[in-house]
């Protein structure tokens, strides 16, 4: 009975855009007083402050804030030169700089918004100024852009190991194959429209020209080595990682390349700090109502029905994937995690499915989430930076969705894509 | 008049954001300096979380400003004029009044906290600590105060706006 209440209360207060995190606390009080009364109030703000802190969710700021700051410091233009001296023989090259300079970039930042900021305004207008149609640009740049949160570090995964109880660093691993292979994948595809359409070679290739890029976006391209290095290698935290991330991004952007300014860097603090009380804000909300649901139980009632429905472990993973397909197009990839993940939990566990496959297979359906309207965050970033039609790129996009949407049925159903490197370091 | 309180507000709220973000990201870094210098700090993990609960609250009232939390305006946008302006107002007082009920609650459970103090710094009191709950929310309810105007005129208009994706 409670438990319908609870549901109805935060559905009505979404659709009338109380705001998602506002709605679950609501929720939860109205839980709270209907099952133990007044006497269990002082476990609201208790609860919501427990909720904000925990270690491992503090590596969320600081990536955000190292992204902004990155964003500002003129590391994304030498990487984007690095790689057209790299790949500018080829055909469609500026189309290939475009998905590596992703790629690069989501080794840095564990954001698709991030990436798509620092990218987008660069190569868009300079693949449109080439003769590329506006639409394949906006969503060549769009979809590669979500590899961000497949390939380490990633903001959605550590949200994910957060709520899932997972390693954030098994996760971080687990996301490198499956990064790399939608990253080559759509490489190739490129290649392909490229070949069929005639589009333009830039530059002949001179490892003389090759090596002063290399020279000049070393500091660059060091900055994954000393992230992931120091994560990976067990030297630092993921938390003390992203701090790692911020430091880089302050020396590279202000002593290094001196783009950095006192105005940029505090427009950047400001950013981060209003994406992290909403992203933050939300996950204290959702401890709350988890109190709720712990007590309830609901979580493993869920678990009982779906196995009483179907204990193959294939069948089930094929339903949550569908699952999170249709809300990843109405939700934000951050409040997804946060809202399913604590329930959908035991099911998973009850079957047999490993947390941190599970975890790749969650952000790659957000990755697609965040590339399929209504809500599709990054696509329409894309779109209002290309300024071109949503559903024109989206038709043009429609490709790229398809091979995430391989990768995903790759790494659902064969767990060694994902699992593979786990087990050879960490297990 | 009320447009020159809210910018000064919105620059005093991102002085404090400013700061506190530098604070986290400088404590992180000195605990992983001075662990590897052999002289770990016992209390870097706790302030640590701290700073990130109170980067969380005294954030969340920034992003009222700047109309940063996640929400679903795409049904209310639907709604004809006189619907989507009670909605919204709906919406507003919901919020308000949640705000107000952790503003209340957070401030009682001050007092039953006083006693306690951080487990790796027990010369400091809890309280000033959770004292975050409170103030932010109070904060928070001033912040939706201020851009109910802006909010109410964007239903009349019927472009309400959505928070941008952050990941």
């Amino acid at each position: 009975m409670t438990g319908a209440l609870v549901l109805l209360c935060v559905i009505v207060l979404v659709l009338i855009n109380v705001p998602i995190a506002v709605s679950l606390g609501i929720a939860a009080v109205v839980a709270m007083l209907a099952t133990q009364g007044t006497a269990a109030l002082p476990n609201v703000p208790l609860t919501l402050y427990q909720g904000a802190t925990s270690f491992p969710l503090i590596a969320i700021p600081l990536f955000i804030l190292a992204g902004a700051i990155m964003n500002t410091s003129g590391i994304s233009q030498k990487l984007m030169d690095f790689c057209t001296a790299l790949l500018g023989w080829m055909k469609g090259a500026l189309a290939q700089v475009n998905v590596v300079t992703s790629m690069f970039f989501a080794e840095i930042s564990g954001s698709a918004v991030a990436d798509i900021a620092a990218t987008g305004p660069i190569i868009i207008p300079a693949m449109k100024a080439r003769g590329y149609p506006g639409p394949f640009t906006a969503a060549v740049t769009s979809s590669t852009a979500s590899l961000a949160i497949i390939i380490p570090p990633s903001i959605p995964m550590i949200l994910y190991a957060v709520m899932a109880g997972a390693s954030v660093v098994q996760l971080f691993v687990a996301g490198v194959v499956p990064g790399l292979l939608a990253g080559f994948t759509m490489m190739g595809l490129c290649h392909w429209y490229a070949v069929r359409k005639g589009w333009p070679v830039e530059e002949v290739f001179q490892w003389g020209k090759l090596w002063r890029a290399f020279k000049d976006s070393a500091w660059a391209l060091l900055l994954p080595i000393i992230i992931l290095g120091g994560i990976f290698g067990g030297i630092v935290t993921a938390t003390e990682g992203a701090a790692l991330a911020v430091l880089a991004a302050l020396f590279v952007g202000g002593v290094i390349y001196r783009d950095l300014s006192w105005a940029r860097l505090q427009q950047a603090i400001i950013e981060g700090t209003v994406q992290t009380g909403s992203v933050m804000l939300l996950v204290a909300a959702s401890a709350l109502l988890g109190l709720y649901l712990t007590e309830a139980q609901l979580p493993q009632t869920i678990a009982q029905t779906m196995i009483s429905l179907t204990s193959e472990k294939w069948a089930v993973l094929a339903i949550l994937n569908v699952f999170f397909l249709v809300i990843g197009m109405f939700l934000h990839s951050a409040a997804a995690i946060i809202l399913v993940v604590p329930i959908v939990m035991p099911a998973v566990t009850a079957v047999g499915i490993d947390p941190v496959h599970f975890g790749v297979i969650v952000t790659l359906n957000l990755a697609i989430g965040q590339q399929t309207p209504p809500v599709a965050s990054v696509l329409m970033l894309t779109c209002s930076i290309a300024k071109e039609s949503v559903w024109d790129v989206t038709r043009a996009n429609i490709p790229f969705i398809v091979v995430l949407v391989a990768t995903l049925l790759l790494v659902t159903y064969v767990p060694v894509t994902t699992l593979g490197l786990v087990e050879l370091f960490y297990r | 008049m009320l447009a020159a309180f809210r910018r000064r507000y919105e620059r005093l709220l991102e002085w404090i954001a400013i700061v506190l973000m530098a604070a986290l990201a400088v404590e992180v870094t000195a605990g992983v300096v001075f662990r590897y210098s052999g002289y770990s700090l016992v209390w870097y993990d706790e302030v640590a979380t701290i700073l990130l609960a109170w980067v969380t609250f005294y954030g969340s009232a920034l992003a009222v400003l700047k109309h940063g939390h996640m929400g679903v305006p795409e049904i209310v946008r639907m709604f004809p004029a006189r619907l989507r302006v009670a909605a919204t107002v709906v919406a507003q007082l919901c919020t308000v009044a949640f705000y107000a009920l952790l503003a209340w609650t957070g401030y009682a459970v001050l007092e039953i906290l006083a006693s306690d103090t951080l487990v790796s710094l027990p010369a400091v009191s809890v309280a000033y600590a959770q004292s975050v709950i409170p103030v932010s929310a109070v904060l928070i309810i001033v912040a939706q105060v201020l851009v109910f105007p802006e909010v109410l005129d964007e239903a009349r208009r019927g472009r309400i706006e959505k928070a941008e994706e952050l990941i």
